[in-house]
């Protein structure tokens, strides 16, 4: 790890920590972030309950307003769908989206000046100082969780939250989630909450096809949802006049 | 299972390259291949492949210069393009691009230069209005023997455009669409069809030489099969099975009206001028010219914009395939303008027509630009 990629966004990793200790992974969080020796290095992770998600976008809100994502764009977003299996009643399903800050990310080796990087922890993050805006890690990735930011003219993505992460916060996502879906943590730490979730559940990951070794994970994710996801678009304005529906498969 | 899927709510992923990006991968396959066509003429001296040489090289300048300009556009940050070379990622194949681009041009306009001092010599040394750039132009000499060596080293890097900008692409494992070994053919072959496209067209305006029009139809028809073929064998693997990617890039799209319209527009705009060239390969170079160029562009077009227009987990399309404004259809009309520009100031200034090979016999009239200044 350069440790000068530590110093992304300030390194204001010295603040003192406990102000999120009743979300999940807090503590441990608090703890890793305190931590200098190198058996204490987290590795962050995500596990979406996907049961407890009410698709309100507070989620959404919140990570817009901590990371002043420009208007049109998302570093997170749920998805809602409704699904109508065999005749059934719809089901209202939601599926928050984020980078998902894989082990082995497509967007890395893609970048062509470094700017993408595999952080300490496990982030996946963007050194906006390198990035030229070539866009080929937007390609790459296999979740669209990255485009350009039209206001830096750079790569822009989810990073965990790492401004907060290094304070001893948890990411403004989870913190912001009503129901609890989103649960961050240390899957390093045997004993934490996220890792806790992975030994208890069965859990999914985004497009497992693609090999990339998510840090996102998924309790209660229906497979007809876990890769592109076939049938009839949202409404969108701007859209309106194109066509907006198919199936998968010839 | 009879499943019905609606998305509710859904974040619309813009295109991330720009129609920019289609006039890049366009402008610089018609150069490498259109240089590719230039060697046998100049570097091997082939005499028989002279007229269609001159053609070529004037295409592979003119749009071996407007490229770069089209691709350094496509950056969001261009200020910054020097950081390629500073932060050379080797897994990367566009950091292996931004080595192979500017030793290409660089290789290119030498090559160019080289074929034509004897002739700017020339020039030079007659008593007209722009006798004094043609001296500058020549650098005090008309030796061009080493206009071999930097032909040949020219190809090399054409061959290195030709590798990179196919396999950049296809390596996405994320588009399926993309993520196809014939790619880098399917780009190179329909480079071919597009600088034949051009000469076509070119032959029809400067030289009006059946025999070169036929020549050019001829090569066309060649080149427009290899694009058939590779698109069948792209179109079998989908339809087999035998390629996961392929199937997948397939059934990615089939259920799509519009793609069924691309499809077949495509298929058309490779039979049409292939059955015309075939068949009448004298006085078609219009129309197969045309067609062929759109044809080329078209690939890139769907490729690119088409591909992108592709959710990777969203339903439904993106509004990719028809984007306005300046990044739109202003930078493919922009960077067109540049184009025809740079073709006209070719063949007005530069003796385009008495290019020879480096070893061969020097124009015995004197050189005259082609077009009276």
């Amino acid at each position: 790890m350069d440790t000068t990629r530590r110093g992304f966004l300030g390194a204001i990793g010295k603040v003192t920590i406990g102000a999120a200790a009743s979300i999940a992974g807090a503590s441990q969080a608090a703890e890793a972030a305190q931590s200098d020796t190198p058996t204490a290095v987290p590795h962050w992770g995500m596990v979406v309950d996907l049961r407890k998600c009410i698709g309100c976008q507070a989620c959404t809100v919140a990570c817009i307003m901590e990371n002043a994502v420009p208007e049109g764009a998302f570093r997170t977003h749920v998805s809602v769908y409704e699904l109508v299996k065999d005749g059934q009643d719809p089901a209202m399903v939601m599926l928050p989206r984020l980078c998902n800050h894989c082990d082995d990310p497509p967007c890395l080796p893609v970048c062509p000046v470094e700017a993408t990087f595999k952080a300490e922890n496990g982030e996946v993050l963007v050194d906006a100082s390198k990035c030229v805006g070539c866009a080929y890690c937007v390609q790459a990735c296999p979740y669209d969780a990255r485009f350009i930011n039209h206001e830096t003219q750079v790569a822009d993505k989810c990073t965990f939250c790492f401004h907060r992460t290094q304070a001893g916060l948890l990411p403004a996502c989870v913190e912001t989630c009503v129901g609890g879906a989103r649960n961050f943590g240390d899957l390093n730490d045997a004993g934490s909450e996220v890792s806790r979730m992975l030994r208890e559940n069965e859990v999914s990951v985004l497009r497992p096809e693609m090999h990339t070794n998510p840090n996102v994970y998924y309790i209660g994710l229906d497979d007809l949802l876990d890769g592109r996801v076939a049938g009839e678009a949202a409404y969108h304005p701007e859209m309106a006049d194109s066509v907006s529906s198919h199936k998968e498969g010839l | 299972m009879q499943v019905q899927v609606h998305e509710l709510v859904g974040a619309v992923h813009e295109a991330a390259w720009l129609p920019w990006a289609v006039q890049y991968f366009f402008l610089i396959a018609i150069s490498s291949t259109a240089l590719l066509m230039a060697l046998p003429g100049f570097v091997l001296g082939r005499a028989g492949d002279l007229p269609k040489a001159r053609l070529a090289l004037m295409v592979a300048v003119t749009t071996g210069v407007v490229a770069p300009v089209a691709l350094l556009a496509d950056l969001h940050q261009p200020f910054r393009f020097w950081e390629f070379f500073v932060y050379t990622h080797t897994t990367s194949w566009m950091a292996w691009g931004a080595w192979i681009v500017p030793s290409y041009v660089a290789l290119l306009l030498g090559f160019a230069w080289a074929i034509h001092r004897p002739a700017f010599y020339a020039m030079g040394q007659e008593n007209w209005r722009f006798a004094w750039l043609f001296r500058l132009l020549a650098l005090k000499g008309e030796a061009n023997g080493f206009a071999r060596l930097l032909g040949l080293g020219a190809g090399l890097a054409a061959l290195g455009i030709l590798l990179y900008t196919g396999t950049e692409v296809a390596v996405v494992r994320a588009r399926p669409l993309w993520n196809s070994p014939l790619l880098p053919l399917q780009f190179a072959a329909t480079g071919f069809v597009g600088a034949l496209g051009v000469m076509l067209v070119l032959e029809r305006v400067l030289n009006r030489d059946g025999a070169l029009e036929e020549t050019l139809n001829r090569d066309l028809v060649f080149a427009l099969a290899v694009v058939g073929g590779l698109g069948i064998i792209w179109f079998t693997i989908a339809r087999s099975g035998l390629s996961p990617a392929h199937s997948q890039a397939l059934a990615s799209v089939a259920g799509f009206p519009i793609w069924k319209q691309i499809a077949a527009w495509g298929a058309l705009a490779i039979v049409v001028p292939f059955v015309l060239a075939l068949v009448a390969p004298r006085n078609t170079g219009w129309a197969t010219g045309l067609i062929a160029i759109h044809a080329a562009w078209m690939f890139r077009w769907t490729v690119f914009m088409g591909g992108q227009a592709v959710p990777k987990v969203g339903s439904g399309l993106y509004d990719a395939l028809l984007p306005s404004g300046f990044d739109g259809l202003m930078g493919v009309i922009g960077t067109f303008g540049l184009w025809i520009f740079l073709l006209i100031a070719y063949t007005t200034f530069f003796p385009w027509a008495d290019a020879t090979p480096p070893a061969g016999r020097r124009p015995s009239a004197p050189a005259h630009p082609a077009r009276s200044v």
